[in-house]
């Protein structure tokens, strides 16, 4: 799982990301805001962390930017003090958890764990990108014209379309689809990006999904 | 003799006009079967247009039951339609069609791309064939329209299934069962699209 730290202490930063990796998590280390909302534009993330009181954009001002950009990746929040203020303003602006520091490091990896496994059924019955509607919950997708998919075509579908624009290794879609069937060949995803173009297209959509050379696919229009 | 045929003295033109296209596409087909190795269709079902349903049309549309109501204003007396395989099959047979001498496509209606609100699909051409006889108009060589409408095998069967429920009075839910009808109709796309798909990777590996 791919995970985005946004911590403006070093030494702070340097021990969570040990902690982190040491759990299994690919952890991005950014030390400000802006380099945040950035880092959350190229990436697909499955969790962010994010300090408050940060330089060039505080983690308030990124959380929003981020979710301005439709980007709805669970994300929790370090505040220095246990003021009730920054809570709300922090929950308001579009953070889903918040942990007071001094913070105990199992308990920022149960509370990370917990944002992943809620992410999985992240509120969103309904997609749109482009002039493309996925509605998740009945396997349909609509355009011009409306064409059924199966049920793996609808989670790759989700995935890419709560992470618009981005590269997404085959690796990673494999892990997020597959996760229940990690014996299957890695193939598989080159094959469910070719339902999901021909599908798009017979649906008359404005978006597609592209690869590089190295077999990174993304969500774009055109 | 006198002829009550609504096609007046050019009914007995109508099978000559529909025998020559039937033979111009099969020998398209002939043809690409020599160099893809595929045919372009599964099958072909050629029908005049009767004489009742030619009848019911005018009426249908306030025109006079008259021979040039029949072959001037009403396109499809002449009709074929073509049922395929696979989707890529109704566009290679499409452009086939656009090639052929003596035809001049003058409409095409891709319902394939722009479905019809209750979900049916098919590719319509109405085209203009030149001929040898007289047509309506009084011209020599003439000119008779035909409709050629393709599909594939899953949109054939549920257009079979969608005309029995349009011509079927009196059913007790028919709101329950036409939204039923057009939810089949994307999931037929949908395996039309995954069986497309399929074949590509297959050819291409």
């Amino acid at each position: 799982m791919k995970l985005l730290l946004a911590e403006d202490e070093k030494d702070l930063s340097r021990a969570l990301a040990a902690v982190l990796n040491h759990s299994g998590y690919d952890v991005t280390a950014v030390y400000d805001g802006e380099a945040a909302v950035e880092a959350a534009k190229i990436n697909a993330y499955d969790v962010m962390v994010f300090d408050i009181m940060m330089p060039k954009m505080t983690g308030l001002e990124a959380v929003r930017a981020i979710r301005q950009n439709s980007d709805m990746t669970p994300v929790l929040f370090l505040t220095a003090k246990s003021e009730v203020d920054d809570r709300i303003v922090g929950l308001d602006a579009g953070a889903d958890d918040y942990l007071t520091k001094p913070f105990a490091m199992g308990e920022l990896l149960a509370r990370v764990r917990s944002l992943t496994r809620r992410s999985t059924v992240y509120g969103s019955k309904e997609l749109r990108f482009g002039a493309v509607l996925l509605d998740v919950e009945h396997l349909e997708m609509k355009s011009a014209n409306s064409i059924r998919l199966a049920n793996k075509e609808a989670h790759m579908m989700e995935y890419l379309m709560l992470n618009p624009n981005k590269y997404i290794g085959t690796d990673e879609l494999f892990n997020h689809i597959w996760s229940d069937e990690p014996e299957t060949d890695k193939g598989i995803v080159f094959v469910y990006v070719s339902f999901l173009n021909n599908k798009l297209r017979s649906i008359d959509a404005d978006i597609k999904i592209s690869a590089d050379d190295s077999g990174n696919y993304i969500l774009n229009q055109f | 003799m006198p002829n009550d045929s609504i096609y007046g003295k050019y009914e007995a033109f109508l099978p000559l006009v529909l025998e020559e296209l039937s033979n111009k596409i099969r020998q398209a087909d002939a043809i690409y079967r020599i160099r893809s190795g595929d045919p372009l269709f599964e099958h072909i079902n050629a029908r005049i247009k009767s004489e009742e349903s030619a009848r019911e049309k005018c009426r249908r549309k306030g025109w006079p039951e008259t021979p040039r109501s029949v072959l001037y204003e009403m396109k499809d007396a002449v009709g074929i339609r073509l049922v395929c395989s696979f989707l890529e099959d109704i566009f290679e047979t499409v452009k086939a069609i656009r090639g052929f001498s003596g035809v001049e496509v003058i409409e095409e209606k891709d319902y394939i791309k722009k479905v019809k609100p209750n979900g049916y699909r098919s590719y319509h051409m109405i085209l203009d064939i030149e001929t040898p006889f007289e047509d309506v108009l009084g011209n020599v060589p003439g000119h008779y329209f035909a409709e050629i409408q393709l599909r594939t095998i899953a949109m054939d069967s549920w257009a079979a299934l969608e005309h029995q429920l349009s011509y079927k009075k009196n059913i007790s839910n028919p709101e329950l069962i036409g939204a039923e009808l057009k939810r089949c109709a994307d999931e037929l796309a949908a395996c039309d699209v995954s069986m497309q798909t399929i074949r590509e990777l297959i050819r291409n590996s």
